[in-house]
C-alpha cells in the first residue's frame, strides 16, 4: 500500500514538471510582459527589474530555476504585488478556495448518493424517470448561469443571503456559492451512482444475496452499493478538475477572495510566477485526487488490488 | 418425510407457457434431478416459485407444507433464509466481490436466526464443504480462490443455517470435469443428514449417479420421470437418449478414426508469457517449453484444466496470438511470425472459436463473414466461384441458402458456430484449430457440432488441434493427446494408452473425473 | 415528449439563423431611445440590454456563435496521440485555455482551437477503450487467420463497430463545447465585442440583474434550453448503441 503510494507520488511528478514547463514556456511565447503597466518604466528601471527577477536569462535556464525553487516549495516572487511573494497570495487564496470546493464536493456526493439511490430503488417508475431528468438537468446548468440565478432568487428577490463577498467564512455567505458549485457535479454523480446501481443489482452476486433471503434494502446498501460505486471514483478526478474551474467563475460571480480570481488577474497582469504557483497547485490537487481514487478502487473492489 | 412437493407447475413468460404441469416430490435425504437442454424450463421451474424470477408461476409448490405459489415477498424471504439454501452456476461471479468469505457466511448464518456464529463455527462450516485451511479462507477475498474453492464457499453460505432442502441450478458447469466430479459428490455426501437436493442440469450421465430420481424436461413438459438408473439404463423418450449421446462418457466404447498421414505440423520449445496485470511490473509465465507434433489427417487434444495454457499454445502455434520463443514448422518448412504470415500460410490453419457470437463481426452479413478468408487467401477468385464455394459452405455446415443474408444477431448459439466453422473450411484449411469450440454451446447443440466435426474429418481428411477441458470428448475425435497443466506438457502419447493408463497424477485426476 | 429536446434544437437553430436579418435592429447596433427597455416595448420584443442593443438580436446571434463553435468542432480526433491521453487528463486543462486567451489574444479561432485541445481528450479515451475492448474479440482474430491486413482490420471490423459509440459520444461533446465557449466568455476571455455569445450576454445579464432581471434571464435559458436538449439527445443515442 505505503509502496504503491511512493510510486504514484513519483510518476506525478514528471506529469507535473511537464505541465510546469508547458505553462512557462506559453506565457514567455506570449506577447506583452509584466512591467508593460499603465505609465512606462525608463528603460534602466526596467532593465534592472528584468534582471533581478532573472527574466534576461535563457529560457531553458530560467524553467530549471523555478523547478529547483518549486523543489524547495518557494513560488517565487509575485511580479505585480511587489510586497507579496507567491507562497503569500496561494497562503491567502487557497484556504478560500479549498473550503468552497471541498464543501462543494461533499454536497454534490451527499445530494448525488442520494438521488442515485433513490432513483434505482424505484427502477423504471415515474419517480426514477423524473428524477433521472432532474439529475441531467442539472448537469446541464453551467455554474455561471446557476450563481447569478440563485442571487437573483434568494439574495435580491427575497432577500434571505448575502449578495457576494466572503464574509469571513461565515455559512450565510457560503451557502450560495457551494450550492452553485455543486450542483452540476451532483446530477452526475447521481448519474453514475444510478447506472451503476442498475449494473450492480443485475450481477450474479446479487442474486445470491437475494437467495440468503436478505431484505432488498440490505441486499442494495450491502452488496450492491459498493461496485456500483466504482464508476463514482474514477469521476473523482474530473469532478475535482470541474470544482477547481468552476470556481474560477463563482469566485468572479461573488466576489470570493479564492486562487482562481489570483489566476484570472495574474494572467491579465502578466505576473508569471503567480499564474504558474496556481497552476502547479492545480495540477498537484488533481494529481491528490487521482491518487485518492486510485486508493477508492482497491476499497470498492478488492480485486482492482492486484 | 416429503419436504417439497410441486405439481402442476405452470410459468409463462411473454404470453408463451415456458413451463407447463410440472411436478414431482422430494423427501428428506432425497436427491431429485431436473435434466434438459437449455429452454427446457428447467431452471425456472425451481428458481420462480422461491421469487428468484422475474416471471411468477401458476400452480402448487409445497415446501414442508407451506404454499410458496402467491405467497408474499417477505414470507418467500423468510423460506429462502432458513429452509432453503441456493447454489448457483457461476462460481466466479456469485461471490460478492467486496465481502471477505467470512463475512459472506456469517450473514448467511444469521439470516436464519442462528445465534451469532464463532469463528470456529465458520471454519467447522468451510470444511465440511472439502476446503482446506480453512480459518485462513475466512479472511480472503472470493477473488482468491479458484473456481471451485468458490462453489464451495457458495454451498458453505447455503448450508449454514441448515436448511431442510438446497436447490443447486447447474452447480458444476461452469467447472472443469474434475472438479465437477468432486462438487457432485460432496453436494450427494450433504444428504446424510437429511438435507433435500434438488440438482438441475444438463448433463444427465453425470448426475443420473448421484440422484435418486430423474425428472427430464422438454419445452416445458415433463417428457420421462423415473428411478434414475432405470431411466438412465433404458431411456423411453427421444429427448432423453439425445441428452444422454450428448454427454459421451469414457466407458463407451471408442469410436472408429480415419489413419493419420505423413507428418503435417511440429512445434518445437514454444513458450508464451504475459505482462502481469496490475501494478508490479512482472511477466506471468503461460505456456514453457512445449513440444508437440501433428499428422495429416490426426487429431491431436490438448487438454488441461481452466488457466493452464492450452488454448494460448494453440494460438501460438497457428500464429494467432503472441509466442515467445520456440519454432513450428509445416511439412518441415518453418512457419514465419505472427505478423509475416502469408496468404499460402494462412490457408493450411483455420481457427473456429469457444463463443460463436463474438466470433463473427455484428455488422457483416453471414455471406460476407464466410467470404472474407476467400477475399484475402484466393484473390484471384471470380466473384461467381466465391459465391459457389460460399454456398457450398453453407451446405457442408448443413445450413440452408437463406441464411446468407443474415446477421449474427439473428443467429442461434449452434448455427452461429457452424457458419464460423464454414469460413474455416471455405479456404479448405489441412488443419482446423478447435479452441473449446463447444463448450459455450448447449448440450444437444454441442453434441450435433461434435457430429459435424467427426464427418468433416472423415470426408476432408482434416487434422485437428483440439483445444478442450473434457476428455470424453477428445476421445470422440482424436487419435493422441497432450496433456497440459501450469503451462508445460505434462504427458503426451495415444488417447486410447494415456486413458487406459494415466501416468501423470494431473491425467489420472481427470480420467478418474471424466468416468 | 419524446421528441421535445430535438424539435426545441431544431426550432432554436432556425430561429438563430434565419431571424436575425429580417429584425429592425442589428446585434450591435444602439438605440439611445431606448436603454434598459423592458421585454415587449414597441421594436423590441424582448427589451435592450444596458446600452440599448436589442436583446433579441443580440440572443440571436449568441447563440450562432456558441452552436458554431460546436459545429466545428466536431470530430478532430487524433488517434495517433492517445498514448498520451491518459497523462494529460489528469491535468487542469482549462487552465491552459484561459492561458492561451489571456496570453494571445481572444480571437474566436483561438477559442476553438483552446475548446478542441480539452474536448479531444475525452473522446480519445473513449475510442481507445472501445479499440482495446474490440481488439481482443474473436472474430478480430478471425479476420486475422483469413489474411485480412492489419489496414483491413482497422477500416472493415474496428471502425463500422465503433462508429455508433463515437457518434453518440460526438454529440455528447456538443453541450460540452457549448459550455466552454461560453464560460470563457463569461470570464471576458472568449469572443470580443461587439461579436456576442451566450456566455457574454449572461454576463451581462449578471453585472444587470438588480436592474434588469430579464437580460439574465433570457440568455440563460436559452443556454440552458440548448445544453439540456443537446445532453438529452446524445444521451439517448449511446444508451441506444451502448446496449
Amino acid at each position: 500500500m505505503i509502496a504503491l503510494l511512493l510510486r504514484r507520488l513519483l510518476t506525478a511528478i514528471p506529469t507535473l514538471a511537464a505541465v510546469v514547463i508547458l505553462s512557462f514556456v506559453l506565457m514567455r511565447l506570449a506577447p506583452g510582459g509584466p512591467f508593460d503597466g499603465e505609465r512606462a518604466l525608463d528603460p534602466a528601471t526596467r532593465a534592472a527589474l528584468t534582471h533581478a527577477y532573472g527574466l534576461d536569462l535563457p529560457l531553458w535556464h530560467q524553467v530549471l530555476r523555478y523547478l529547483a525553487r518549486l523543489a524547495q516549495g518557494d513560488f517565487g516572487p509575485s511580479l505585480v504585488y511587489r510586497d507579496f511573494t507567491v507562497t503569500d497570495l496561494i497562503a491567502s487564496g487557497l484556504p478560500v478556495s479549498l473550503t468552497l470546493g471541498g464543501l462543494a464536493l461533499l454536497l454534490a456526493l451527499a445530494i448525488g448518493l442520494v438521488a442515485g439511490v433513490a432513483a434505482a430503488t424505484r427502477a423504471g417508475g415515474r419517480a426514477d424517470r423524473g428524477l433521472m431528468i432532474a439529475l441531467t438537468l442539472l448537469t446541464a446548468l453551467p455554474t455561471f448561469v446557476t450563481g447569478p440565478l440563485l442571487v437573483l432568487l434568494f439574495a435580491l428577490a427575497l432577500g434571505w443571503l448575502p449578495v457576494s463577498g466572503w464574509g469571513g467564512g461565515d455559512p450565510a455567505h457560503l451557502l450560495l456559492p457551494v450550492v452553485a458549485l455543486a450542483l452540476p457535479a451532483a446530477g452526475a454523480i447521481g448519474k453514475l451512482v444510478r447506472a451503476g446501481l442498475a449494473t450492480a443489482l443485475a450481477q450474479d452476486h446479487v442474486r445470491t444475496a437475494r437467495a440468503r433471503g436478505l431484505s432488498p434494502v440490505r441486499v442494495l446498501l450491502v452488496h450492491a452499493l459498493r461496485p456500483a460505486l466504482v464508476p463514482v471514483a474514477s469521476y473523482l478526478g474530473p469532478a475535482a478538475a470541474g470544482m477547481l474551474t468552476g470556481a474560477v467563475v463563482i469566485e468572479t460571480v461573488f466576489a470570493l477572495p479564492g486562487l482562481g480570481r489570483h489566476f484570472v488577474q495574474g494572467a491579465l497582469n502578466r505576473d508569471y510566477p503567480l499564474v504558474l504557483g496556481v497552476v502547479t497547485l492545480y495540477a498537484g490537487l488533481i494529481v491528490l485526487f487521482n491518487l485518492a481514487a486510485d486508493l477508492l478502487y482497491g476499497w470498492l473492489d478488492p480485486r482492482m488490488r492486484g | 418425510m416429503t419436504v417439497y412437493r410441486v405439481e402442476g407447475l405452470r410459468i409463462a413468460a411473454g404470453g408463451r407457457a415456458i413451463v407447463d404441469g410440472v411436478g414431482f416430490d422430494i423427501g428428506a435425504g432425497e436427491c431429485v434431478a431436473l435434466v434438459g437442454a437449455s429452454g427446457s424450463g428447467k431452471s425456472q421451474s425451481c428458481l420462480a416459485p422461491f421469487g428468484l424470477s422475474p416471471l411468477r408461476a401458476g400452480g402448487s409448490a409445497r415446501l414442508m407444507g407451506d404454499e410458496l405459489i402467491g405467497a408474499p415477498e417477505a414470507m418467500l424471504r423468510r423460506a429462502r433464509g432458513r429452509r432453503v439454501g441456493f447454489v448457483f452456476q457461476q462460481p466466479l461471479t456469485a461471490l460478492t466481490p467486496h465481502l471477505k468469505v467470512g463475512r459472506q457466511l456469517h450473514e448467511a448464518w444469521r439470516q436464519a436466526g442462528a445465534p451469532r456464529p464463532s469463528r470456529a463455527d465458520l471454519a467447522a462450516l468451510l470444511e465440511r464443504v472439502g476446503l482446506d485451511r480453512a480459518d485462513e479462507r475466512l479472511d480472503q477475498y472470493p477473488h482468491r480462490l479458484s473456481g471451485g474453492q468458490r462453489q464451495r464457499v457458495m454451498i458453505a453460505a447455503a448450508i449454514a443455517h441448515p436448511p431442510a432442502l438446497l436447490v443447486a441450478d447447474e452447480p458444476t458447469t461452469a467447472l472443469d470435469a474434475e472438479l465437477r466430479h468432486a462438487v457432485l459428490e460432496m453436494l450427494s455426501g450433504l444428504r446424510a443428514d437429511g438435507l433435500a437436493l434438488l440438482l438441475v442440469s444438463h448433463d444427465l450421465p453425470a448426475v443420473a449417479r448421484h440422484a435418486d430420481r430423474l425428472v427430464v424436461l422438454e419445452e416445458g413438459r415433463v417428457a420421462e420421470a423415473g428411478e434414475a438408473a432405470a431411466l438412465f439404463a433404458h431411456p423411453q423418450a427421444a429427448t432423453t437418449a439425445a441428452l444422454i449421446a450428448a454427454s459421451p462418457r469414457l466407458a463407451d466404447p471408442p469410436p472408429a478414426l480415419p489413419p493419420p498421414g505423413p507428418p503435417l505440423l511440429a512445434a518445437e520449445g514454444v513458450t508464451v508469457s504475459f505482462p502481469r496485470p496490475g501494478w508490479r511490473r512482472a511477466r506471468i509465465v503461460a505456456v514453457s517449453d512445449a513440444s508437440l507434433h501433428v499428422a495429416a489427417g490426426e487429431g491431436l487434444a490438448i487438454v488441461g484444466g481452466s488457466g493452464s495454457g492450452k488454448s494460448t499454445l494453440a494460438r501460438a502455434i497457428a500464429r494467432l496470438g503472441p509466442v515467445d520463443a520456440g519454432r513450428v514448422t509445416w511439412e518441415g518448412l518453418p512457419l514465419p511470425d505472427r505478423a509475416k504470415m502469408r496468404p499460402a500460410h494462412r490457408r493450411l490453419i483455420q481457427p473456429v472459436f469457444q463463443d460463436p457470437v463474438a466470433s463473427l463481426d455484428p455488422q457483416w452479413r453471414v455471406v460476407d463473414i464466410i467470404a472474407e478468408p476467400l477475399r484475402h487467401l484466393h484473390p484471384h477468385l471470380s466473384a461467381g466461384e466465391r459465391h459457389a464455394r460460399v454456398t457450398a459452405a453453407l451446405d457442408e455446415v448443413e445450413l440452408d441458402d437463406a441464411f446468407a443474408d443474415r446477421r449474427p444477431a439473428t443467429l442461434s448459439g449452434g448455427q452461429a458456430q457452424r457458419v464460423a466453422i464454414a469460413r474455416a473450411l471455405v479456404t479448405g484449411p489441412r488443419l482446423l484449430l478447435l479452441d473449446e469450440a463447444t463448450s459455450a454451446l448447449d448440450v444437444l447443440v454441442a453434441g450435433r457440432i461434435v457430429a459435424l466435426i467427426a464427418r468433416l474429418q472423415q470426408t476432408r481428411g482434416l487434422a485437428l488441434l483440439f483445444v478442450t477441458h473434457d476428455l470424453a470428448v477428445a476421445r470422440r475425435l482424436c487419435h493422441r493427446i497432450a496433456v497440459l497443466e501450469a503451462g508445460r506438457i505434462v504427458e503426451e502419447g495415444p488417447i486410447k494408452a494415456v486413458i487406459a493408463a494415466p501416468a501423470h497424477p494431473a491425467t489420472r485426476r481427470m480420467v478418474a473425473a471424466s468416468d | 415528449m419524446r421528441r421535445l429536446p430535438a424539435l426545441l434544437i431544431a426550432l432554436i437553430l432556425l430561429a438563430a439563423l434565419l431571424l436575425p436579418p429580417m429584425l429592425p435592429w442589428r446585434y450591435d447596433m444602439i438605440d439611445w431611445a431606448a436603454v434598459r427597455a423592458p421585454p415587449l416595448s414597441p421594436g423590441h420584443l424582448l427589451g435592450t440590454d444596458s446600452v440599448g442593443r436589442d436583446l433579441l438580436a443580440r440572443a440571436l446571434v449568441g447563440t450562432r456563435v456558441t452552436l458554431a463553435a460546436a459545429g466545428w468542432i466536431g470530430g478532430r480526433v487524433d488517434e495517433a496521440m492517445m498514448r498520451v491521453v491518459d497523462a494529460l487528463y489528469a491535468l487542469p486543462f482549462m487552465f491552459v485555455v484561459i492561458l492561451l486567451m489571456v496570453l494571445f489574444g481572444r480571437s474566436i479561432l483561438l477559442v476553438f482551437l483552446g475548446i478542441g485541445a480539452v474536448e479531444w481528450l475525452t473522446m480519445a479515451r473513449v475510442v481507445r477503450g472501445q479499440v482495446l475492448g474490440l481488439r481482443e474479440r474473436p472474430f478480430v482474430i478471425a479476420a486475422e487467420a483469413a489474411g485480412a491486413p492489419g489496414r483491413t482490420i482497422v477500416i472493415r471490423h474496428l471502425l463500422p463497430n465503433l462508429a455508433g459509440v463515437a457518434i453518440a459520444y460526438l454529440l455528447l461533446t456538443i453541450p460540452q463545447v457549448v459550455m466552454i465557449e461560453s464560460f470563457l466568455s463569461f470570464l471576458g476571455l472568449g469572443v470580443q465585442e461587439p461579436l456576442t455569445s451566450l456566455g457574454i450576454l449572461v454576463k451581462e445579464g449578471a453585472d444587470d440583474m438588480d436592474v434588469a432581471p430579464y437580460a439574465l434571464l433570457l440568455p440563460g435559458g436559452l443556454l440552458v434550453t440548448i445544453l439540456v436538449c443537446l445532453t438529452i439527445l446524445g444521451e439517448r443515442l449511446r444508451d441506444r448503441f451502448a446496449a
